[in-house]
């Protein structure tokens, strides 16, 4: 009996043994390149964390639903002023109404654009500089906004807010828990919005 | 009576032959390709994945409904165990199919079905291995699989009202069916959570596998031979 | 580049001084086959045109107003509105510290027009405006800034800063 159970001790040992080697071989050559990438795994949240990417200073995120609510609030390092949480859902409902009204009084003229297709859509305010911040708008087609602030010398702000998009993306909207349209207190999105934002 | 004699005549009129039946078409629709599931072949040598996302979305919708309709977490848990059941009693079948025809064989030993779990039903659904394969300390029938970030949690947050709750019940579910399948029928098959506090692997998931006090003594027997 | 609209809005929120350079679009109406009614679409075609000015100059002040006051907000005190941008336009800002509110509407391509707004404000509406002796302090309804000399002025500033190279 006490025989047998050795040998099955040992087969685990093996089959753990296998895999450490396997997991330590990843870690070896974590590349971001997409053929790799599906073979690689490391923790979802490692992923994120900013490489080269020196100089980053995004100050908070707020997302604004498409009836001007605000669902998500949050501050990534000091910078900007403390509000309390009634003066940003003002904010919010300020800045969506400001939103729709920059899109009124648009004064280009019309762009060409082919006959058949559809015309360009007029976008709201995409971008706003202070002289302490910039503030960067997204909005995404079905109408959620997302706002970024971030330091003025911040490059690559579009790209920022958009990877914010896809992890909203895959952490809030294939969330099960999640209510359409309802503050987000999604932990797994406050952490990896975390890794990707917060400066190590 | 020239009633009698004008009712046939109505009678004439009113008759219309049934429509003759339209040849059968199927509604079924197919990819542009023409090809439907049915017509590949079932034994793949290349992993053909499908898409996270789209799983994602359905797993999401499995999740909505049996939490609206249960009343408490282990109610979920036990409905989403029984939504993965019939999936491991197939799949065994399709993995057995799949393996070159003269090697392949039906685990017939706890250990080798625990192998066959951790490596090739692991592999063949979420293209990987299991993270590791340990048998419980206390009692002889009870063993662990552990995975450190379960496929089917990726999104999942789960809200702090119902902690409790594991997803990975639905996959606890296929290797249950899976188990009784091979004929080592067990009393359930569990998943916990065993990441707290761990930095890395918070997600960290734990299959616990009872078998049968029958089920073990047999095993001991043909051990022993 | 180009340049579409400059505002002037006074410390009591009005507009007193407007100048657009590309043509509004035109309003979206179907081409008329018929031209009956046509007198009357043409007056009230025209009179839509000034309201919508009107009520653009109100749109644009609103929002900039709101937009000056989340700054405040957000970046504290010493904070200054500098611009905004949408994908079809871009807003240039300036206040002096007597509350006169500067404003360009360029297209999204403009760098940084803060300096020409503020050069404007000094060698134009101070030359011109300011120090002239039938101007009055306040200027209700845009009285006395529309002057020959600042808009001559700022017509070949601006000129000069969008010349075509």
């Amino acid at each position: 009996m006490s025989g047998a159970g050795g040998n099955a001790t040992q087969q685990l040992r093996l089959a753990r043994h296998h895999h450490r080697n396997q997991r330590q071989s990843h870690y070896s050559h974590t590349s971001f390149t997409s053929t790799d990438n599906q073979n690689v795994r490391c923790s979802p949240f490692a992923t994120y964390l900013p490489t080269n990417t020196p100089n980053r200073v995004v100050f908070a995120l707020l997302i604004i639903n498409k009836a001007g609510g605000l669902v998500y609030n949050r501050t990534f390092a000091p910078g900007l002023q403390k509000l309390d949480g009634n003066d940003y859902l003002i904010l919010a409902g300020t800045f969506h109404g400001i939103h729709a009204i920059s899109r009124q009084i648009n004064p280009a003229p019309a762009a060409q654009h082919l006959p058949g297709y559809r015309r360009p859509p007029t976008t709201g305010l995409e971008s706003l500089e202070s002289s302490h911040f910039r503030l960067t708008c997204f909005q995404t087609p079905t109408g959620v906004k997302f706002l970024l602030f971030t330091s003025p010398e911040q490059p690559n702000t579009e790209v920022v807010v958009r990877r914010c998009y896809e992890i909203y993306g895959d952490y809030v909207m294939k969330n099960p828990f999640y209510s359409m349209e309802m503050p987000i207190r999604v932990e797994k999105f406050d952490r990896a919005l975390g890794g990707y934002l917060v400066r190590p | 009576m020239p009633g009698p004699v004008a009712a046939p005549a109505d009678k004439e009129d009113n008759f219309k032959p049934l429509p003759p039946t339209k040849p059968f078409q199927s509604t079924l629709r197919y990819p542009s390709s023409r090809k439907s599931i049915y017509d590949r072949n079932l034994n793949r040598t290349r992993v053909n994945e499908s898409s996270l996302a789209s799983f994602a979305y359905l797993f999401n919708t499995l999740i909505t409904y049996h939490h609206s309709k249960s009343g408490s977490v282990s109610e979920i848990e036990t409905r989403l165990n029984r939504a993965g059941y019939p999936i491991g009693t197939k799949l065994l079948d399709l993995l057995l199919y799949r393996q070159p025809p003269r090697t392949a064989t039906r685990p017939t030993r706890i250990l080798e079905l625990l192998q066959f779990v951790h490596g090739t039903v692991w592999r063949a659904l979420f293209n990987r291995t299991a993270d590791a394969l340990e048998q419980g300390t206390e009692k002889k029938n009870e063993y662990m699989i552990i995975d450190n970030e379960p496929l089917v949690n990726s999104f999942i947050s789960i809200p702090k009202e119902i902690s409790q709750l594991n997803c990975a019940a639905f996959v606890a579910g296929i290797i249950e069916g899976m188990c009784d399948a091979t004929g080592l029928s067990t009393d359930g098959v569990t998943a916990h959570w065993a990441g707290e506090g761990d930095e890395l692997w918070p997600g960290k998931t734990i299959f616990l596998l009872r078998f049968k006090e029958s089920v073990v003594e047999r095993d001991e027997a043909l051990k022993a031979g | 580049m180009s340049v579409y609209a400059f505002f002037i809005f006074d410390r009591h929120t009005e507009c007193i001084y407007t100048k657009r350079w590309a043509p509004v679009p035109p309003p979206q109406q179907p081409p008329t086959t018929n031209g009956y009614a046509r007198g009357a679409t043409d007056a009230s075609i025209l009179a839509r045109k000034a309201l919508k000015a009107e009520d653009d100059a109100k749109l644009i002040f609103g929002t900039v107003f709101s937009l000056r006051r989340m700054v405040r907000q957000l970046g504290g005190e010493d904070d200054q509105f500098l611009s905004y941008r949408t994908a079809e336009y871009k807003l240039h800002y300036f206040e002096t510290p007597t509350q006169l509110k500067f404003l360009m509407l360029t297209d999204t391509r403009v760098g940084n027009m803060r300096t020409a707004l503020h050069q404007i404000w000094a060698t134009l509406y101070v030359e011109y405006v300011v120090k002239s002796p039938l101007s009055p302090a306040e200027h209700p309804k845009g009285v006395g800034v529309a002057n020959e000399l600042f808009d001559g002025g700022l017509e070949s500033f601006i000129a000069s800063l969008f010349a075509p190279q």
